[in-house]
């Protein structure tokens, strides 16, 4: 760490010399006489600076995002490849482990099991009647899937502590053991490991345990670190150096410093606004290449996965043990998100378009003062804020209404406490935007319906609504693909019921929900179930973008119309 | 062509329909006005009233004695060892000086219950810190155990006094046993009571049960007909049994689905376990013991715990001990300072938002830097330099399609590439701050595009004129002039970024994290949570006293984005500047 | 008002023909919008079935003044009318007057042609659906076809009368919402520069329109041209800083103007 920070400070201290170094030399020409300088002295300085400092920070910062990820991997292939007896050792005995094999073929008949009651549920429904009792089995077959799931893991640390206390306790021998614990665990196991090795290596946090296995990976990792950082520095320092040198070297009377650090300072302004297109580049790929890991997972039926009837995504065991068995039929959710998205236009697209009529038309200037700045509060709460409000205030009085109406299913965590919520969430989205269009409504067009002897509402409604429909529509759509990708809200007021229904009293899920419930589990990340998240996160970006697009095509249509 | 002066008889006719309709119209407009109004009001209110019962925490102050040995178990004061000193059997001594008579393991649960034993380390550090205490006793106050703060403030529990109508007589039985008896019905209030709430219970459930039998009149499919015909039964059995406990010459006894009655007599306080048919004597067995003579008693109390035990947390034990501490004068309430001097925990009562609070400014001062520098200069290079080409314009329009994608989308992409792809730590400020920076950013661009937008052209053409450079001219004339816009724009972006939760959620924010993140650089790669995701956290906590601290969270939550935006609007009014 | 303490601007009157019924009939007219004056004491009489024309330097008021017999200003937040105008004796500014009955009995055409965005059909029928001025569908098709007859538009879109009204030509529109304004069949027709977008060609047809209306018809049109006023007005007015300077016979104003501003405006020296 001193060492990092010691070459920071010398690098800030090479640019404010090479700045200082280019005025100088500017300066030093002016006042002999010679050619006039083409630039301000400040800019040859800057020149100078850049040189010296551009490169080595680039290198810096490569250093530091990418530097100790690549110091681990180095020192821990090398303890790896220590283990590779023990880890030999370690297939050899899983292979011809009696237990495992058993439970392998045990977990092989419940999954057929579990495929079996899905296939018969799908059928049940298709030729409808109740699939209630194979659900009931699925259940059961599912629990039995997690218990030998557990029972392998736990079966092959017993394998696995075995073979580790063959080796040695000399310092080879743990190192060995040190490289076999990190080759045999899962995922965020390794990187809790490696958080440990590098808190003892280098003080870097508190390390959470501390044994003889990571004290070996950390003094694996001290040496390769070393060299890094030393080498990094060395190279950065002479990097500024020879920047320096190089920059100084072109500082003349004619050489045209301005240009350059302008062009440098719009390249700079350039990659700023390219980071956007890197955001949907970076959204567009990691979506669609985790959904492709997604979908060759359930061996690409996509079409199970949009049009299936059941989502239930099960406690998936490892992918490499046996097959997944949870069943990704995507059609509730979308239908959850259908209906909710239903139920919070139907509340925003009302309230919000009449708030705007009633803003721009007839409101007097206090009253718009007051007004408007209120629905922009309402939209600037959380949206925790309004996931709490419906969970606890709207939830209970609507399922307590729907009581005293004398509908007994009634619960808390309904579609149409969450969709009322939501909607009131996006009543000033719309009303704010449909206030822009129908402003934007030539006033030509009012005078033409009040000179014929229009009310006023007639007016509104004849003329500036029909006219201002393009931007509505867009104001709308805009407005539903606010409501498709809301999360917090449907999260903790619209349940987790994957139910296929119409009915706004049931609690539905969403595909929002889905991907939270998904990712926020104990899961690795392989996993089939945090896959589904990614391709539920595909569906969500196309849907909206597609959304989006449409709405943005209209408004700005109805602005080139009126403008 | 002929004049009608029909005309005007014609408009004439209809126009008070018209007017009609346009009063209809104009209702409707300031009805839907209205209808946000009215929903803004009840969820400020709805929180605010919500709230209330966590603005205040009733504390418990003990002597406790530090006995040399137990508290520095190696007798060399050390730190070490006064860090191995039994803090909490200390804190349990002193609590049960209070009660000498609760001897049984199961009653010093529950008495020991009325504390968190976390708040032993708070007296550990005391004592770390002033070696002196130890051998002397102190004066050690706490926050009470949330049920036992809800009863005090009377939130959970329903109870009533009254004084006891007619002498009673006490007689002491095996172990800590009683027996009351009376010469007049003295428990008949009571027994009516209960018998009422019976009788109301049972209706209801008789009244299910005939719904139930109506739609299975109705009910054709074999298996709804099945779940109407198990409801029904249940319900029918369930009120048979009331109406046998309603029998008149039955005693009455005290389970934990009626309400509990204890009787306050001469400072004793006596639990009764039954009451008998005649409603003259009850038995029961002493919860607080007081020395009581042969004599009948006329001055008592009858204290009934109307909320039933099976709907609350609290035992009627601790509720006795908890109204003798009161009566004893320690225990207080204050303003609950532990709100916000605490991180979270999973003891509502030691729960505060510091945690989140530090998180979130880790995490914000992430985005801002990331946000702000990234979003203005994209906005000058779109507005000021940029060719008006396809790429730019594919740049503006990648950057309104960015605006409205949803932000867990975000939360995606921060999982799947920084966490996954580059390595960074899961559930840190540094990552959440990347990820909310990103969402923010085309909000900050468009932003600054409409105030560098609002500086008149002429202000650019001066500056060329007099032979500065393109870059010169929007550094040192434009930007000046553009950034309050800027400033508001990016303000707004980041209250917009310390509200959300969704993507935070995706990367791992959610876990349970009882310290505070240090407010340092090692801060920000330290596993840490933000006050949304905070409150979020609480909203699904099961104990009822978190629901009070999540709408206190809101508040503050709330205060925080209103600073923001007051600033915005004030930077607005301040240097807004019409051309 | 402090104004009021003022002499009244002094108008040059030229006595009207004689035979006119007047029509309107504006005295003491002051128009404010917030603070400032926009149309001070205005007074004058005109005469039915004949065309008076507004004119003066851009500013001066002529719109205002037209907006006052149509009562167009109250949608205006800041403006104030105060004074008198009254049609066929009626006061328009009075309280009891409904401004939705004024209007459907005083038409207006716009500067800008501003068609509805409906088809032909429906922008020339929009006046009597919105009156119940026609009791069957069949009725409203003769009222359209005679209004746009009556504008001359009759022969070019008697084929795509369902085709949105956006989409005819800059003239075409104009006369199409000339159309729309004689549907309704009224007493007055307001135009406030009804040709400054057309061509001459345009400009000329709607010209022969305004002088085929003035046979049913109260016209009063703003113009800029003063070859126009001299053509199609029998009457004219030149307003100037908000009051009415000179009003008479179109003939007598142009060919002998008696204040020094009018003879200055029509002989271009300034405006
Ligand atoms: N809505 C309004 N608010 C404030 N002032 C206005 C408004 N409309 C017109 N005015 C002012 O009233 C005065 C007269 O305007 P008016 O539109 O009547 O002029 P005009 O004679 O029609 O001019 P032009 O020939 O350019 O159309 C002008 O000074 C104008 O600035
Ligand atoms: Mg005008």
């Amino acid at each position: 760490m001193q060492i990092s920070v010691l070459v920071a400070l010398t690098l800030l201290v090479l640019i404010a010399f090479g700045f200082l170094t280019g005025r100088r030399r500017a300066l030093s020409v002016r006042a002999q006489g010679g050619p006039r300088l083409h630039s301000l002295p400040n800019y040859y300085g800057y020149y100078i600076a850049l040189w010296t400092g551009g490169p080595a920070l680039v290198l810096l910062a490569a250093y530091g995002a990418f530097g100790s990820g690549l110091v681990n991997t180095l020192a821990m292939s090398q303890l790896e490849r220590e283990a590779a007896p023990l880890i030999a050792e370690f297939e050899r005995q899983l292979d011809a482990d009696a237990q495992i094999i058993a439970l392998l073929e045990e977990a092989a008949e419940a999954d057929a099991d579990a495929m079996e009651a899905r296939e018969a549920i799908t059928r049940a429904r298709d030729s409808g009647l109740d699939p209630q009792a194979f659900q009931g089995a699925l259940a059961g077959h599912t629990t039995r899937l997690t218990e030998i799931g557990a029972r392998l893991d736990q079966r092959r640390g017993e394998i696995a502590r075995s073979v580790a206390a063959r080796a040695p306790s000399s310092d080879a021998g743990i190192r060995a053991r040190s490289g076999f614990e990190f080759w045999n665990s899962p995922r965020e196991r390794r990187e809790l490991f490696l958080a440990d090795a590098r808190a003892i290596a280098f003080g870097e946090g508190l390390a959470s345990r501390n044994t003889p296995e990571l004290r070996a990976a950390a003094l694996a990792m001290r040496p390769v670190e070393d060299i890094f950082r030393w080498s990094v520095a060395a190279l950065v320092l002479s990097m500024a150096v020879g920047g320096l040198a190089w920059g100084r070297s072109r500082v003349k009377a004619s050489f045209r410093a301005r240009n350059r650090v302008e062009a440098a300072i719009s390249g700079l302004l350039m990659f700023a606004s390219i980071i956007a297109i890197l955001t949907t580049l970076g959204i567009v790929f990691s979506l669609l290449f985790e959904s492709l890991r997604f979908f060759a997972s359930i061996g690409w039926r996509v079409g199970d996965f949009l049009f299936g009837l059941q989502w239930s995504p099960q406690i998936a065991i490892r992918a490499d043990q046996i097959g997944q068995s949870g069943a990704f039929g995507a059609a509730p959710l979308f239908a959850g998100t259908a209906l909710i998205t239903v139920i919070a236009m139907s509340v925003a697209v009302p309230v919000g378009l009449f708030s705007a009529i009633y803003m721009s038309e007839y409101a007097s200037k206090r009253v718009r003062a007051v007004a408007k700045p209120i629905l922009e509060v309402l939209a600037g709460v959380p949206t925790v804020v309004y996931g709490f409000f419906a969970l606890l205030t709207v939830g209970p009085f609507l399922r307590d209404f729907a009581l005293f109406l004398g509908y007994e299913d009634a619960v808390t965590q309904s579609a149409l406490s969450a969709g009322l919520v939501m909607g009131v969430m996006i009543i000033p989205f719309v009303s704010s935007l449909s206030d822009d269009v129908i402003n934007a409504v030539p006033q030509s067009l009012r005078d033409g319906a009040y000179a014929m002897g229009a009310t006023k509402s007639e007016t509104i409604r004849h003329v500036v609504l029909p006219a201002a429909l393009p931007g509505i529509v867009g104001a709308v759509l805009l407005g539903v693909s606010r409501a498709i990708g809301e999360t917090m809200i449907v999260v903790m007021a619209a349940g987790q019921g994957a139910n296929l229904t119409a009915n706004p009293l049931e609690s539905v899920t969403t595909i929002t929900v889905q991907i939270v419930t998904l990712l926020t589990g104990d899961q690795e990340f392989d996993s089939s179930k945090t896959l589904a998240a990614f391709a539920l996160g595909l569906v969500l970006f196309v849907l909206t973008l597609m959304l989006n697009i449409i709405a943005l095509r209209v408004v700005q249509r109805f602005r080139e119309r009126y403008e | 062509m002929n004049r009608p002066a029909s005309i005007r008889t014609a408009v004439e006719a209809r126009l008070a329909r018209r007017h009609r309709a346009e009063r209809r119209f104009q209702f409707y407009g300031a009805a839907a006005i209205c209808l946000a109004v009215a929903f803004l009001a009840l969820l400020i209110g709805s929180i605010l009233i919500q709230s209330v019962p966590a603005m205040t925490t009733w504390r418990m102050t003990l002597q406790v004695e530090l006995d040399r040995a137990a508290i520095d178990p190696r007798g060399d004061m050390s730190e070490a060892s006064l860090r191995r000193g039994g803090y909490n059997a200390a804190i349990q001594q002193a609590l049960r000086d209070q009660f000498p008579d609760v001897e049984d393991r199961a009653e010093l649960r529950e008495l020991f219950g009325l504390y968190s034993s976390v708040n032993a380390a708070r007296l550990l550090n005391r004592v770390v810190q002033d070696p002196s205490l130890v051998g002397g006793t102190v004066s050690f106050t706490f926050p009470i155990d949330d049920d036992a703060d809800l009863y005090l403030k009377g939130v959970s529990v329903r109870e009533s006094r009254a004084p006891g109508p007619a002498p009673v007589r006490i007689q002491a039985g095996e172990g800590r046993a009683v027996t009351l008896s009376a010469e007049a019905r003295v428990f008949d209030a009571f027994v009516d009571d209960v018998r009422e709430a019976a009788r109301e219970r049972a209706r209801i459930l008789e009244q299910r049960a005939e719904r139930a039998e109506a739609a299975l009149a109705d009910a054709i499919d074999r298996d709804i007909r099945a779940i109407y015909e198990a409801e029904a039964r249940r319900a029918r059995a369930q009120a048979e049994r009331l109406r046998d406990r309603l029998d008149e010459g039955a005693p009455v006894v005290i389970g934990p689905q009626i309400p509990s009655l204890l009787v306050q007599v001469d400072g004793a306080v006596i639990r009764v376990s039954d009451v008998s048919a005649d409603r003259r004597s009850a038995r029961g067995e002493m919860v607080i013991s007081a020395p009581l003579g042969e004599a009948a008693h006329s001055d008592w109390t009858l204290w009934t715990i109307e909320t039933p035990q099976a709907g609350r947390l609290i035992s009627d034990r601790q509720i006795a001990w908890v109204d003798a501490l009161r009566e004893r004068g320690m225990t207080r309430s204050g303003f609950n300072t532990e709100l916000f001097t605490y991180a979270d925990s999973r003891e509502p009562e030691l729960a505060g938002v510091l945690g989140a609070l530090i998180g979130s400014v880790l995490t914000m001062f992430v985005t801002m830097l990331l946000a702000v520098p990234i979003g203005v200069g994209a906005a000058i290079y779109l507005e000021e330099f940029a060719p008006k080409n396809r790429i730019t314009q594919l740049i503006e329009v990648n950057i309104n399609n960015l605006a409205a994608v949803p932000s867990i989308v975000f939360g995606l992409l921060g999982l799947a590439v920084f966490i996954n792809t580059f390595g960074l730590p899961r559930s840190a400020p540094l990552v959440g701050g990347i990820v909310l920076a990103l969402m923010t950013l085309p909000t900050v661009i468009i932003s600054s595009r409409a105030a560098l937008k609002a500086v008149p052209p002429s202000i650019r053409e001066a500056a060329l004129g007099v032979g500065a450079s393109k870059t010169q001219a929007v550094f040192h004339h434009v930007l000046p002039l553009a950034a309050p816009g800027i400033l508001t724009g990016s303000i707004i972006g980041l209250a917009q970024a310390l509200g959300e939760t969704a993507p935070l959620l995706m990367i791992g924010m959610v876990a349970f994290i009882a310290d505070a993140p240090s407010l340092g650089l090692a801060g920000f790669t330290e596993p840490s949570t933000v006050m949304p995701v905070q409150i979020f956290l609480w909203s699904s906590a099961a104990e009822r006293a978190f629901e009070a601290r999540t709408a206190a969270a809101i508040l503050v939550l709330l205060t925080l984005m209103v600073s923001l935006n007051a600033a915005a609007i004030y930077l607005r009014r301040r240097f807004e500047r019409r051309w | 008002m402090a104004y009021d303490a003022q002499p009244a601007p002094a108008t040059v009157y030229h006595p009207a023909p004689a035979g006119m019924n007047i029509k309107v009939a504006a005295s003491d007219l002051s128009v404010r919008y917030g603070g400032a004056l926009a149309l001070d004491r205005v007074a004058m009489d005109i005469p039915d079935r004949s065309v008076t024309a507004c004119i003066g330097p851009s500013g001066c008021g002529k719109s205002t003044f037209l907006r006052c017999i149509n009562r167009m200003n109250d949608t205006i937040e800041t403006a104030r009318v105060s004074g008198s105008i009254r049609i066929d004796g009626e006061e328009v500014n009075d309280r009891s007057i409904d401004p939705v009955l004024l209007r459907a009995r005083v038409g207006m055409v716009f500067q800008k042609p501003n068609p509805f965005p409906k088809s032909i059909y429906e922008n020339v029928a929009y006046g009597p659906r919105i009156h119940g001025l026609a009791a069957s569908k069949d009725e409203l098709d003769a009222i359209v076809e005679t209004s746009l007859t009556k504008a001359g538009l009759w022969k070019e879109v008697a084929d795509r009368l369902h085709q949105p009204g956006t989409s005819l030509s800059g003239g075409q529109q104009q006369r199409l919402v000339i159309a729309r304004a004689i549907a309704v069949n009224p007493e007055v027709i307001l135009m406030d520069e009804p040709c400054s977008a057309l061509d001459p060609i345009a400009t000329a047809r709607i010209e022969e329109l305004i002088d085929e209306l003035r046979e049913n018809y109260a016209l009063i049109i703003v113009t800029h041209s003063m070859a126009q006023a001299a053509r199609v007005s029998q009457m004219t007015a030149f307003f100037h800083l908000g009051a009415l300077v000179e009003y008479g016979p179109t003939e007598e104003i142009f060919t002998n103007p008696r204040d020094q501003r009018t003879q200055d405006y029509i002989t271009g020296r300034f405006g």
